[in-house]
């Protein structure tokens, strides 16, 4: 079915029979039902006082129904990608704390509730804006490095039945978007008009850069292994064997890239707080900063869920087909790889510049060149 | 296995593999932690464990107490001063008073007390909002849950015991020092009698005088005395001083 109209995708009032989504969205459902929920109380209400009235029929028509659901979905997802940053950013905290001998967040059940009262407090702090800065790539580059963070978040998809669309292009937008924010790093360290946030900039922009590569090449290994871009694909290409057995090497590479693209200690010097006050960060206060903080946990995740999806099989679980709920061993597998993150956090100093930018192009770039090689070796030996 | 091969071959080719030292010691530190509990005290709600020794603020024993005035002497910072308060059975006393906005909880005032009435004390919460507050007064200094462990003993050796190859014998110094009469200079007030804490001083006749007054002269009971000095600094012509027995 050809697609002509953004209608194509409401007018269908069952999930189940939209042609463009062929297999089961969960959020959708749940956003239809939420909505037949809600709207239908609505309608119900406002037929009690004004009985006979076009709006609630309006209310609960196919149409309304279908885009209301549409939205309601985007919220879900939106949510959920939410809550599990705030279990990342406590699970760090926690395992922080311990691998330091000290009790880490305190507020609330195990301390989970930490979080939200720090982005309360952030909330409630003086917005300032430097009078000397670029107000228009101040706010702009803030709004972009956050926005792409919160949308490839929100792009990664749970399972085979949680996602926002199934396309082709998958992993590729995603990597797109996500090499987007060293350039606006830039532009937010230019635009503050303060030396330490155009240092923080422009290690940021250099870091970023030189760590594309090897990432790229390593993700170019992977889709040309599974012959798709496709997520699902990847996914189901992984049935018999993880990715991470015949491309240990490109794991190993996509981690320690990984690591020094979400910017995390040991390789968090664009906000090197000993040299660099804040870094980029610098000049951004009150919930700005708040924003950024949980973007970059953003991009944490997005890069967790990156190494599950390529090497770790995504949502399966290993020797059976045995699968309740997927979700749930997909978010596992992410925590298990944002664990070894925070691990490393404890356990290394930040690397020097110039040893960041060796690291960078003299070490991972071969490795993942051979990691290339090993993949066309088995591909043209027919192995995989 | 890693870490002791590079610890003996610190120059071997495998030297990269020093990354994974940090994370073997963070991980072992990990799972101790979550087994047992981490070092850090929830403070207010929990406290950690003080020995009954430790040096806190001081406490008094008010019915021991001589009011000596040792303390006073010995404290480094000068916070304390004897104040006469009502005693036990009504008769006024002499008893320290603690100013403890400058006390620097030494407990020297405890170690050098002859009869153990000044004592460490385990308190260490001592904010208060006035300065008025922190100076403790006798009866505020009281602690009711004392124990031997917060007495604190001076033990002093002796030079001519180390020189006799007597290590084992440590000896407190008010045992050993005793005031000594200059018999030429003393004209025979009594004032020392007064001002003796522990009443060992008694005057006894020696003989007469040209004009047949009896000469008076003090007798000191050395099993006693606790070698405050307050008769020495009483003396109106420095007839008595501390023999230091070395």
């Amino acid at each position: 079915m050809p697609y002509d109209s953004i209608l194509n995708w409401i007018v269908f009032k069952d999930p189940m029979v939209n042609p463009f989504y062929n297999v089961y969205n969960l959020p959708y459902d749940i956003g239809f039902k939420l909505w037949e929920i809600l709207g239908g109380a609505i309608a119900w209400l406002i037929n009690l006082i004004f009985p006979g009235n076009g709006a609630s029929k309006f209310l609960v028509s196919q149409e309304v129904t279908g885009i209301l659901a549409l939205v309601l979905m985007v919220v879900v997802i939106f949510a959920v990608a939410f809550v599990i940053n705030l279990t990342m950013i406590w699970e760090e905290r926690k395992v922080l704390g311990r691998m330091m001998d000290r009790r880490a967040t305190r507020v609330g059940p195990l301390g989970y509730l930490q979080n939200l009262a720090d982005g309360l407090k952030t909330f409630l702090k003086e917005n300032i804006t430097p009078s000397k800065a670029d107000k228009k790539g101040y706010m702009w580059a803030l709004s972009i490095v956050i926005g792409t963070s919160v949308l490839i978040a929100c792009m990664i998809p749970l399972s085979d039945r949680w996602f926002i669309a199934d396309y082709g292009a998958g992993l590729l937008i995603i990597f797109g978007l996500f090499a987007i924010a060293p350039f606006m790093i830039l532009v937010a360290g230019w635009a503050q008009n303060n030396k330490y946030a155009l240092l923080g900039g422009m290690r940021a922009a250099a870091q970023m850069i030189s760590y594309e590569v090897p990432m790229l090449i390593v993700f170019a290994s992977v889709t040309l292994m599974a012959k798709s871009f496709n997520i699902n694909d990847i996914v189901a290409a992984q049935v018999g064997m993880w990715f991470i057995v015949p491309q240990i090497l490109g794991f190993i590479v996509f981690m320690v890239a990984a690591v020094a693209e979400a910017e995390r200690i040991p390789f968090d010097l664009p906000e090197a707080e000993a040299e660099l006050v804040e870094g980029w960060q610098t000049e951004y206060s009150g919930m700005k900063w708040g924003l950024i903080m949980l973007g970059d946990y953003f991009r944490g995740y997005v890069a967790c869920a990156l190494g599950v999806i390529m090497f770790l099989g995504g949502w399966m679980i290993p020797f059976t087909s045995w699968n309740a709920i997927p979700e749930i061993v997909f978010l596992l597998k992410v925590f298990l790889i944002f664990f070894v993150f925070a691990w490393i956090r404890a356990a290394h100093a930040r690397v020097r510049t110039d040893q960041i930018l060796w690291l960078g192009w003299k070490v991972l770039l071969p490795l993942s060149v051979i990691n290339l090689l090993i993949v066309l070796a088995l591909k043209i030996g027919g192995m995989v | 296995m890693t870490i002791k091969y590079l610890d003996k071959f610190p120059r071997s080719n495998a030297r990269t593999l020093w990354v994974l030292k940090p994370m073997w010691v963070t991980l072992k530190n990990m799972f101790k932690t979550t087994l047992h509990r981490p070092v850090t005290i929830m403070y207010p709600y929990e406290k950690e464990w003080v020995p009954d020794n430790y040096r806190g603020r001081p406490g008094l024993i008010f019915e021991k107490c001589l009011g000596c005035g040792i303390c006073k002497r010995m404290c480094p910072t000068t916070c304390i001063s004897m104040i006469e308060v009502d005693g036990d059975d009504g008769k006024k006393v002499d008893r320290p008073q603690v100013n403890l906005g400058r006390c620097m909880m030494c407990g020297y005032c405890a170690e050098y007390c002859p009869v153990n009435a000044m004592i460490v004390t385990p308190d260490y919460e001592l904010a208060a909002y006035t300065r008025e507050e922190l100076i403790y007064g006798p009866r505020k200094l009281a602690w009711p849950k004392h124990t031997e462990m917060m007495q604190v003993h001076l033990k002093e050796h002796l030079l001519s015991d180390l020189k006799n190859g007597v290590t084992d014998k440590p000896t407190a110094f008010y045992s050993i020092d005793r005031p000594e009469l200059n018999d030429a200079k003393c004209i025979g007030c009594s004032r020392c009698v007064k001002v003796c804490p522990t009443g060992v001083i008694e005057m006894y006749t020696k003989g007469e005088n040209a004009a047949g007054k009896p000469i008076k002269r003090p007798k000191f009971d050395l099993a006693k005395c606790v070698c405050c000095q307050n008769c020495v600094d009483e003396c109106p012509k420095d007839a008595l001083v501390i023999k230091e027995v070395l």
